[in-house]
């Protein structure tokens, strides 16, 4: 993997606090107010979300920032379409506090809840995304197809085990 | 791997159980009675597990021997590594276009508030 460059890359950790929970954090740069803004504004999403490099783009970005508004990503890469995702927002208290459903649009029936948290810290700003799942067959069930994060993410622990055992093997 | 393969070793990777015998396999390999020894679990339910271990491609079994002794193979188990491993590049990777988009917003900001009255 190579190594990054932005800053702050190292700050970066994936949890599970629970079986049904998959939690990020990241530390910024920039202010809380700055990087809620970025992540919640269409013209700024684009520019960062499904770009993992030239090849890719964000081809829809809606997003209805109220209570109840709904959200849709939908990302492109040399291989076309992917599929989308939705969601509506709960909670909104800018810039510390976003809640919002999120759904994978093949699998309209898990809906897992998103909370995203930024605090100042200094002169940064820490995010924190926890992805908390109906339960932990539901879990299992995005997993076994293994989708976008939901999959990766909650497997963390298991990939531990399998990467110690490729470890020892090799 | 195509990716139901991948469902596979995700799925045979599920289980507590056939984790332990996976682990237990990675000291070498050994019968399916000493494979068993350390479960409360009946020789039929340990070779079901082993079937689908074997399924997944994370176990092979000897044909030469009567007691076809099992082995690891750790080829599935590092795709799994790999297949994981890339989820969190994605996480990893957007929130870093994440943190540099922030400083280009904030190089932005910084024009605007120089000419404030030029839009």
């Amino acid at each position: 993997m190579p190594v990054s460059h932005a800053a702050n890359s190292d700050t970066f950790t994936l949890t599970t606090p629970s079986d049904r929970e998959i939690t990020i954090t990241r530390l910024f740069d920039a202010s809380p107010d700055l990087v809620f803004e970025a992540m919640t504004k269409p013209e700024h999403v684009r520019r960062w979300w499904g770009n993992l490099d030239d090849r890719y783009s964000v081809t829809v970005c809606e997003i209805d920032l109220k209570v109840g508004g709904a959200w849709r990503f939908v990302g492109r890469g040399p291989e076309g379409q992917f599929p989308a995702f939705n969601g509506v927002y709960r909670e909104i208290d800018a810039p510390g506090r976003l809640v919002y459903t999120e759904i994978f649009e093949p699998f309209p029936d898990v809906e897992s809840v998103v909370t995203q948290i930024l605090t100042r810290e200094g002169r940064k700003t820490r995010l924190t995304v926890t992805s908390s799942y109906p339960s932990l067959e539901v879990r299992d069930m995005v997993l076994k197809t293994g989708m976008e994060k939901g999959a990766a993410l909650s497997y963390d622990r298991l990939d531990d085990v399998a990467q110690e055992l490729a470890r020892i093997e090799r | 791997m195509p990716a139901d393969q991948l469902s596979n070793t995700f799925a045979a990777l599920a289980d507590p159980t056939r984790r332990a015998i996976l682990a237990r396999l990675v000291t070498g390999e050994c019968s399916v009675t000493e494979l068993a020894e350390p479960f409360d679990m009946s020789m039929p339910a340990v070779s079901k597990h082993l079937r689908v271990l074997e399924r997944a491609g994370l176990i092979a079994r000897g044909r030469e021997a009567q007691w076809r002794p099992c082995r690891i193979d750790a080829g599935p188990l590092k795709e799994v590594a790999e297949w994981t491993e890339r989820y969190r590049h994605i996480w990893e990777s957007r929130l870093d276009r994440l943190e540099s988009y922030l400083q280009t917003m904030k190089a932005k900001e910084k024009k605007h508030a120089r000419k404030p009255r030029r839009k």
